[in-house]
């Protein structure tokens, strides 16, 4: 399903996200402008004053040889000094207001990958949500939104800069601005294009191999006791050796390729000074240029040293940024498969009112790279106002069957039918709000009770809130709660026991109308006195709707779900009628 | 590391990282050793400029005469160069053995510590422990340091030069060189606060951003999608507003450090300019030349450089501050006494394990087992039943190893060794047979084959087109639980321990593969083996030839009626 792109250039690679970056080009333009402003103040103060002291020298001694001479002191002074503070402010400014685009196209890459995410199914889901997953991402965000600031600007600023010196000296003395611009333009070249070229291949690399090493670490740790009782430890540890001493080969590599680029840079500076000078002292004793000009320019070559430092650093890790923009556009791809149709809006089938028929016809599920189908060719039927239970232990496949109802997963083969209409004609927005379902992994936003509980009624108002707590009998928890309903949850409801985020959830339910309602294990966590309290109060809800629940075993007592008409058994992916 | 750090509240963080670069001084001070070469170097260069400058305009010395001068400014930008390298190389070079080293004492120690004290901690949380605090302390030894030192050497060397050549200007560079320190203060609690802020905004928005992901399915399902899109917007574009409200301060000192050498560069040209005009005639200036005067200029830059260049480095000083802290979190744990000590010798004959008045203490919460007198005899089955919490795991911890008794004694026969198997087997990345050979490293395909038909998963494997070398993911994607459990148990075949030790090992199991499970280690009994299985389980607590209940803590043994 992820599509393979190996071969696709870097640029390609990066185009998507400099299509997004160009949306705020006048902001970028504006940044790289204050960059440049500062580079050319940090190049006029020391050009100056190296042409102020030569001028001021060169004066003082016609004077001392009672030769009369004058010189105007007072605008290179107010140069000077405006050069100095010109240079400090821009350079705050610059910082500001460059922080400030970072963090805007921060927002606008989160909220691209987030509105990514929303569309992928249910499966591709499950393998990121694994922390370590979301890490990644974030982390890939963040390299991305990094390319602006640490690739773009200063590369194309060093490059005006360059291009920029040349012409002022090409005013006064054209061979020493084509001399000293040609080799600053080669050595540009090779501190962006050169330094990524030596880098690319360890700099992308590196990610995996950390990830690798984490992947490994995982393992060796959850699995210690049974690597301890079979005396592998040794064994594992030095296969862990031989991952890390990679990934430090990487990184003697790039760094050796980062000081290489920071040495050549400062060579470059140095060997651009010279030959400015050198071509200067030409022009000067041929009487084309003043001393004080000679002078200026080599000092402003020395200035350049500014513009190019940052450049090798930021170009060796170049891959790394091509790797986090691979893997997200791995992403995006993966979302625009057509994994999950989503049908046009209000457009389609006429879909029928009250409790909805749902119906497999010889479904099958697999999953990339599993053993065995985890649906194998299912058949079932629940009729309008049925309650159907369905059996099995983890891993059965009884999940499956919820999230291909609930169209988070697509079949790979057969068809599925809601109310008698194909459900992959529904409508997104009309599927929704038809179709509820009890997760078995309950997701709470950490945030408040209420935006919890308004995540399925946006509009609701406060007292229907209470009801529904009400009716999961969670109102008395919460009216002694200090904060009520603002109390917040805490990450993934963590400041809530098992019981009362599964009970939260329900009560989300209850803020609902649909016509299937879909119960993953709705009495997992609960005591027998919570559970036999709900047990009756969601007989009645449940009158007029069509449940399907999804149980591990049905056990008698509280923890039966209520008014169970029929109930099938799956085992490994096949249906075995009870 | 037993003896507390953490004496009078923060742990001493500092001292661990200076006692790491401590072990590194070598690669480090030639760091240093280098960056002083580049000093050197840069006035040397420096210096030949200015007289080159001088000897054409004043001496009106011909172009040709300066190309020596010239030819050493390149020798000398060469020398630089290679000095540049080799600062940087070695800075690294001291970081990557600091950091492997680092990472080495973390795995042994936590070997030491071992898998009784990682029950209940979040592995993949230590394995990125592992990963990026570790890696977090790089730019700390790679630059920080060795810029540290420089920022002291490199100015004084620059003024001792400055001084010699015009005493007055150098005064302008002594009057910033008490304000050196203070703006270094200055840089660092605006770094610091900056960092620190930064940090935890940066946080709690990445926090955010991952609820609202771990959250997707649920916003699907009530179709909410959109607004959740809108929100993340919203959230990223709040913390943008808030943290420009602590940036506009931050940036200030190094807005002044900025000033501070752009305004040394001005005052001193223009005090040089002015001097050499003869305007001043104070002190040192009626003496100023142009070799010396446009000498002073070029240092002055170089003055500031080191500081500024410090500035940059400061925020891997505070990485590798908050990287220090949650890793000599792990280093300060006190690994087991008793663990990894040899067990003595049975004293009853054929006793294969024996406990005597053995109890298990856990740090803050006291005794949790014991005191327990045990016996187990080749062949035995003793299933251990008692509520969740009890203390089954911690008895097989005990009779594994993993924790030491904290009084009494556990001895074991000569050359016994065990199996484990719990809940969650270990999956490793690699193929069925590389997830096999943990067990046995040296087992054939056909004994491997063997033990996974025992285990049930025969005909399975079999069925598979690449059989053993079928690829398992990470973590065991392509595995079902069920599957997870008896690949585990097809290792305890391989392995012929004669101890077997099992932690509910029919929990979250469907019938049938339950059934699978319970044949599997009827065989295992059979074979000979001794099994100790913690269980809920009615079969196996009816296989078992021995019951012992636990309730915390205290173990009474049930005759089997």
């Amino acid at each position: 399903m992820a599509d393979h792109r190996s071969d696709a250039t870097l640029l390609a690679a990066l185009r998507p996200w400099l299509s997004l970056l160009a949306l705020r080009r006048g902001r970028l333009a504006i940044g790289a402008a204050l960059l440049a402003l500062t580079l050319a103040s940090a190049i006029g103060l020391l050009a100056l004053s190296g042409w102020f002291i030569t001028a001021t020298g060169l004066t003082g001694l016609l004077l001392a040889a009672g030769v009369a001479a004058n010189l105007e002191v007072y605008v290179p002074g107010g140069g000077i000094r405006f050069f100095a503070v010109s240079r400090t402010v821009s350079r705050y400014l610059e910082r500001l207001y460059n922080h400030d685009t970072v963090l805007r196209l921060l927002a606008d890459l989160r909220a691209r990958l987030f509105g990514v995410l929303t569309r992928l199914d249910s499966q591709a889901l499950s393998r990121r949500r694994a922390s370590d997953w979301l890490n990644r991402l974030t982390a890939d965000i963040d390299t991305l939104d990094s390319l602006y600031l640490r690739l773009l600007a200063p590369a194309g600023v060093a490059l005006l800069a360059i291009l920029g010196l040349s012409a002022f000296l090409a005013l006064f003395a054209p061979r020493v601005a084509l001399g000293s611009g040609a080799l600053l333009l080669i050595g540009w070249l090779w501190l962006t294009l050169g330094q990524a070229r030596l880098g690319l291949a360890a700099s992308r690399r590196q990610v995996n191999e950390l990830e690798a090493l984490r992947g490994r670490l995982v393992e060796k740790l959850q699995g210690m006791a049974e690597l301890e009782a079979y005396g592998s430890m040794a064994r594992r540890r030095r296969e862990l050796a031989a991952i890390e001493e990679r990934l430090y080969r990487g990184q003697r590599r790039l760094g050796a390729c980062v000081a290489l680029g920071n040495a050549l840079a400062n060579l470059l500076v140095g060997l651009a000074m010279l030959l400015a000078l050198w071509l200067a002292t030409q022009a000067w004793a041929a009487g084309q240029l003043s001393g004080p000009l000679m002078v200026m320019m080599a000092l402003a070559m020395l200035a350049m040293s500014e513009a190019l430092a940052a450049l090798p650093a930021a170009f060796t890790w170049l891959g790394a940024t091509w790797g986090a923009a691979e893997r997200l556009n791995e992403l995006e791809a993966r979302a625009e498969t057509p994994a999950l149709p989503v049908s046009a809006g209000l457009e389609g089938p006429e879909l029928p009112a009250g409790p909805l028929s749902a119906e497999l016809e010889r479904v099958t599920l697999r999953y990339p790279g599993a053993l065995a189908p985890a649906l194998d060719d299912v058949s079932l039927r629940l009729a309008p106002g049925e309650r159907l239970a369905l059996c099995g232990a983890s891993g059965a496949g009884k999940t499956s069957v919820g999230d291909l109802l609930l169209r988070q997963l697509i079949p790979s083969s057969g068809t599925l039918r809601l109310g008698r209409v194909a459900l992959a004609a529904w409508p997104e927005a009309a599927l929704r709000q038809r179709v509820a379902a009890l997760t078995q992994r309950i997701d709470l936003l950490d945030d408040s009770l209420a935006a919890n509980l308004r995540l399925a009624a946006p509009e609701a108002e406060e007292e229907e809130l209470w009801g529904a707590l009400a009716w999961v009998g969670l109102d008395g928890w919460a009216e002694g709660l200090p904060e009520g309903l603002v109390t917040r949850v805490g990450e993934g409801g963590q400041r809530l026991s098992g019981g009362q985020a599964r009970r939260l959830a329900l009560a989300r339910l209850y803020l609902r109308d649909p016509g299937l309602v879909i119960l993953d294990e709705p009495f997992a966590g609960l005591d027998a006195d919570t559970a036999m309290a709900l047990a009756s109060r969601l007989d009645a809800w449940l009158a007029g709707r069509s449940v399907l629940y999804l149980v591990h075993q049905l056990q008698g007592g509280p923890f039966r779900p209520p008014g169970i008409d029929r109930a099938l058994t799956l085992v490994e992916g096949r249906l075995v009628s009870s | 590391m037993a003896t507390p750090r953490n004496a009078g509240g923060g742990r001493d963080v500092r001292r661990w990282l200076n006692a790491l670069a401590a072990r590194e001084r070598r690669f480090s001070s030639l760091a240093v050793v280098a960056g002083v070469i580049v000093t050197l170097a840069t006035l040397g260069q420096l210096g030949l400029l200015a007289r080159v400058i001088s000897q054409l305009l004043v001496e009106q010395a011909t172009p040709a005469s300066q190309l020596p001068a010239l030819t050493a400014m390149v020798g000398l930008l060469l020398v630089r160069a290679m000095a540049l390298y080799w600062q940087e190389r070695l800075g690294q070079l001291a970081s990557l053995n600091i950091r492997s080293r680092v990472r080495g004492e973390l795995l042994d120690h936590l070997a030491r510590l071992g898998p009784g004290w990682l029950t209940g901690r979040h592995s993949g949380a230590l394995a990125s422990q592992l990963v990026e605090q570790v890696e977090a302390l790089d730019g700390y030894f790679a630059r920080y340091r060795p810029q540290l030192a420089l920022c002291v050497l490199s100015p004084l060397l620059v003024l001792g030069v400055a001084l010699w050549l015009d005493w007055l200007a150098a005064l302008f560079l002594v009057l910033a060189a008490p304000l050196i320190p203070l703006f270094m203060a200055l840089v660092g609690m605006g770094a610091e606060r900056l960092n620190r802020e930064q940090f935890e905004a940066v946080a709690r928005l990445s926090g955010h951003f991952i609820d609202r992901v771990r959250a997707i399915t649920t916003l699907q399902l009530f179709g909410r999608s959109q607004g959740a899109i809108a929100e993340v917007h919203a959230a990223a574009d709040d913390y943008r507003r808030r943290s420009m409200r602590t940036l506009r301060i931050a940036f200030l000192s190094s807005a002044v450090l900025e000033f501070f050498a752009s305004v040394a560069i001005a005052v001193v040209a223009i005090y040089v300019g002015f001097g050499l005009l003869g305007y001043i005639t104070y002190g040192p200036s009626p003496d100023l030349t142009l070799f010396s005067g446009l000498l002073v200029l070029l240092l002055a830059p170089e003055f500031f450089q080191p500081l500024r260049t410090l500035a940059q480095h400061y925020h891997d000083r505070a990485a590798a501050l908050g990287a220090a802290d949650g890793l000599l979190a792990i280093l300060e744990a006190d690994p087991d006494p008793v663990r990894g000590a040899d067990a003595p010798p049975t004293q009853a004959p054929d006793a294969l394990l024996e406990l005597q008045g053995a109890c298990v203490t856990q740090p803050g919460r006291g005794r949790t087992l014991g005191p327990l007198d045990l016996c187990l005899m080749p062949g035995e089955v003793v299933a251990l039943t008692g509520s969740s919490g009890s203390g089954k795991s911690t008895l097989l911890q005990l009779l594994a190893g993993f924790v030491g008794p904290g009084r009494g004694e556990r001895r074991l026969a000569d050359g016994t060794f065990f199996a484990w198997m719990d809940q969650r087997p270990l999956l490793i990345r690699g193929s069925l047979a590389d997830n096999l050979r943990l067990a046995a490293p040296e087992a054939s395909d056909h004994a491997m084959r063997e033990a996974l038909g025992k285990a049930g998963l025969g005909e399975r494997v079999e069925g598979l087109p690449e059989g053993l070398e079928t690829f398992i993911g990470e973590r065991g994607v392509g595995l079902s639980g069920g599957q997870a459990q008896r690949l585990a148990l097809a290792r305890v075949f391989l392995s012929r321990a004669p101890l077997v030790l099992l932690d509910e090992p029919t929990a979250s199991l469907d019938a049938e593969t339950e059934a699978l499970v319970i044949v599997a280690l009827r065989a295992l009994m059979e074979e000979g083996r001794t099994l100790v299985i913690a269980t809920h389980h009615p079969a196996l607590i009816a296989m078992a030839s021995r019951r012992l209940v636990i309730e915390a803590g205290t173990v009474t043994e049930v005759v089997h009626g």
